[in-house]
């Protein structure tokens, strides 16, 4: 009987209108990022009680609060909160892109990776670790990272849209091919590579995590992330209208090509930062915005920020796991979002597959 | 002989002819005859056999021995061929006999075996006991009895005399190793040669004392939650080093870690703290003389013996 009503309470929020979701999913579920980052902010391997925790953010708001040692402020202002907040906005970016992806392709299986921005990542990022590049400059890493995530998303469009007419299914068979080709570079360097402290960040970095993020990082993702979750945001009701076919929203005055192309090149821009800053974090592309749109329903306007709040939130309470768990050593982030996403992942198809069965 | 009683792996010590039984951690070997020609398939296996056998009788290397980065005998083995973790490469050099480490695949130990080469795995623990035990095990193995025993002395004698000081040494300080590669930072728990040349060298292992089993990333926060009086930088000069000591004295948020605060932040020579061979008693001398240096000369120490 609790299920049947609690679903028929699900049933009412989906049919309610977009701005009444809006209000109360944004509300619910800005509340609970805002409660996680103060959690995540508390916790660490220097124990920092959390009143000091609030009198550090206080005064970072410019009011007086209580009181707080240097160390305490400082462990707060550089170390935890910039990585928090690389932390959501990677989440924020995973969650946009997959549900944008899942909303083109018309598939809920599809997330950001599909378009080879991972294994792009993943190309410069190992070619930048065996090239020795990491030692060149701060920022090597994610600079490489980000290069090589864009340039195999335009790779993997260009094939697409080759001989002027672009189609959804080359799209897909190219990032398939694309992927394939990226991950046996990233297979080739690993076994020619003969440097054993090389291979193992490459492992990390393929592994996924946000340990020593800082305001540079922030710096440099936030931008390109909250700059391609807007246009995404923006052009949410498009989106919608592409879900129906390319000649359905031609019917009703969408530019389709032009449209697709803003919305995956936003996309890409948003988990290209993502993936430079963090490396390749699994599951949360495909599975905040597929839990979301169970609960909210399909329409964009509202998947599309909430997936971006879900995913923040998803990665934030994921990373805080990684960096207490086994604390002052760290876990990697990536590997936690696996171990957490794929067997939810799998229950929710099982769920989903019984439900069809049963209609 | 009688001093090779007790050596594990060695299955009858009174046994000095040829062939020989031995049990390594892959089953029990037969060595047939005394071997000439001898390759290892890691850089501390090598550095045991080149203090046992002259250089000549070890006849390939790998990379990582030849290279003066990572290999503390590197300039003897320069002109070798050199091999890789492929079988292949190592049957072309005809060895007598393969000794390597846990870390050998099972599969190319098959495959050597296959072909006839004895192929023996020896174990690889942190404590000198143990590094005692592989001089000793190796020296059989080759047909060196005399002068594994000989240097096993010598090792011992290094080491005891090194602990004879430091474990009376007083107040320990709490020492932590720290590497920086990429941006992550990797600290030596319980279970790591690091942590074994800190302990013998009369420091407590800050990594061990918070928990932390092996070689494992951390953060700026966990150096100052395990709040080192001594760090330490095992890391080649090559792969930044000595930017990195900068970066972390100069990093403001470290600045109430004890060690940050009072300087006390060295970059020591890598390849004495983290190659598995006896070298690791080097690296606990060089920290000695910066733990204790009213108890050390400042002189570095010698160089160990080597067969002739």
């Amino acid at each position: 009987m609790l299920r049947v009503a609690a679903l028929s309470r699900i049933e009412v929020y989906r049919r309610a209108g977009v701005s009444v979701r809006l209000v109360l999913g944004g509300g619910v579920l800005s509340l609970l990022i805002l409660a996680c980052a103060l959690v995540s902010l508390s916790l660490g391997p220097v124990g920092i009680p959390v009143s000091h925790v609030a009198s550090v953010i206080l005064a970072l708001l410019g009011i007086d609060g209580g009181e707080f040692s240097r160390t305490e402020q400082l462990v707060i202002e550089q170390i935890r909160l910039p990585r928090i907040v690389v932390g959501a906005a990677v989440g924020m970016a995973l969650g946009v892109s997959g549900a944008t992806m899942q909303g083109l392709f018309r598939n809920p299986m599809a997330d950001p990776g599909i378009i080879g921005v991972s294994a792009g990542g993943a190309v410069g990022a190992v070619a930048a670790i065996a090239l020795g590049a990491t030692g060149l400059f701060f920022l090597a890493l994610p600079t490489f990272a980000f290069v090589g995530a864009i340039s195999a998303t335009f790779l993997v469009y260009g094939i697409a849209a080759v001989g002027g007419h672009f189609s959804m299914a080359t799209l897909l068979l190219a990032g398939v091919a694309v992927n394939a080709f990226l991950g046996a570079i990233v297979s080739a360097i690993i076994i020619l590579l003969p440097d054993n402290e090389a291979l193992r960040e490459i492992l990390f970095w393929l592994a996924g995590g946000l340990d020593s993020r800082s305001w540079e990082h922030v710096r440099i993702s936030v931008p390109l992330i909250f700059g391609g979750a807007a246009v995404i945001t923006l052009m949410a009701r498009d989106l919608n209208l592409l879900t129906l076919g390319d000649d359905e929203a031609r019917s009703m005055g969408v530019r389709v090509g032009y449209m697709r192309t803003v919305l995956m090149t936003a996309a890409a821009l948003a988990t290209g930062a993502a993936v430079a800053v963090s490396g390749t974090i699994a599951f949360v592309g495909l599975v905040t915005p597929h839990i979301l749109r169970l609960v909210l329903g399909p329409d964009h306007r509202v998947l599309i920020p909430m997936s971006a709040i879900g995913g923040a939130i998803f990665v934030v309470v994921a990373d805080t796991f990684a960096r207490t768990v086994i604390q002052p050593a760290e876990f990697r982030v990536g590997v936690l979002t696996a171990f957490v996403g794929a067997p939810f992942f799998i229950l929710l198809l099982i769920k989903n597959k019984r439900q069809a069965y049963s209609l | 002989m009688s001093s090779l009683m007790g050596v594990r792996g060695i299955v009858d010590p009174t046994n000095f002819s040829w062939p020989r039984e031995v049990e390594g951690l892959n089953g029990f070997v037969t060595i047939p005859a005394k071997p000439e020609r001898i390759i290892t398939a890691s850089v501390g296996h090598d550095e045991s056999v080149l203090a046992l056998v002259p250089a000549e009788r070890l006849v390939a290397v790998g990379a990582f021995t030849k290279d003066e980065t990572f290999s503390n005998i590197a300039e003897f083995v320069k002109d070798r061929p050199e091999i890789t973790r492929d079988p292949e490469t190592i049957i072309a050099q005809s060895p007598d006999v393969v000794v390597t480490s846990p870390f050998f695949t099972a599969d190319g130990i098959d495959a050597l075996t296959r072909v006839g080469i004895p192929v023996v795995q020896t174990e690889l623990k942190h404590d000198p006991e143990a590094r005692i035990n592989n001089i000793l095990f190796i020296g059989y193995i080759l047909g060196e009895e005399e002068r594994a025993l000989q240097f096993a002395m010598e090792v011992r004698e290094r080491y005891e005399s090194l602990v004879g000081v430091t474990s009376k040494a007083a107040p320990q300080p709490r020492v932590l190793a720290v590497t920086q590669y990429s941006d992550k930072l990797w600290v030596a728990g319980s279970n790591s040669t690091e942590g074994g040349v800190i302990v013998a060298a009369g420091g407590v292992n800050a990594a061990d004392e918070a928990g932390i089993e092996g070689n494992q990333t951390t953060s700026l926060e966990g150096v100052i939650a395990m709040a080192p009086e001594v760090i330490i930088i095992p890391q080649p000069v090559a792969f930044g080093a000595n930017e990195f000591r900068e970066s972390l004295l100069n990093n403001e948020t470290l600045a109430e870690v004890p060690a940050i605060k009072s300087g006390r932040v060295f970059v020591v020579e890598s390849k004495h703290f983290t190659t598995l061979s006896y070298w690791n008693i080097r690296g606990a001398e060089d920290l000695a003389r910066m733990l204790w240096p009213d108890d050390f000369s400042a002189n570095p120490s010698p160089a160990f013996s080597l067969a002739e």
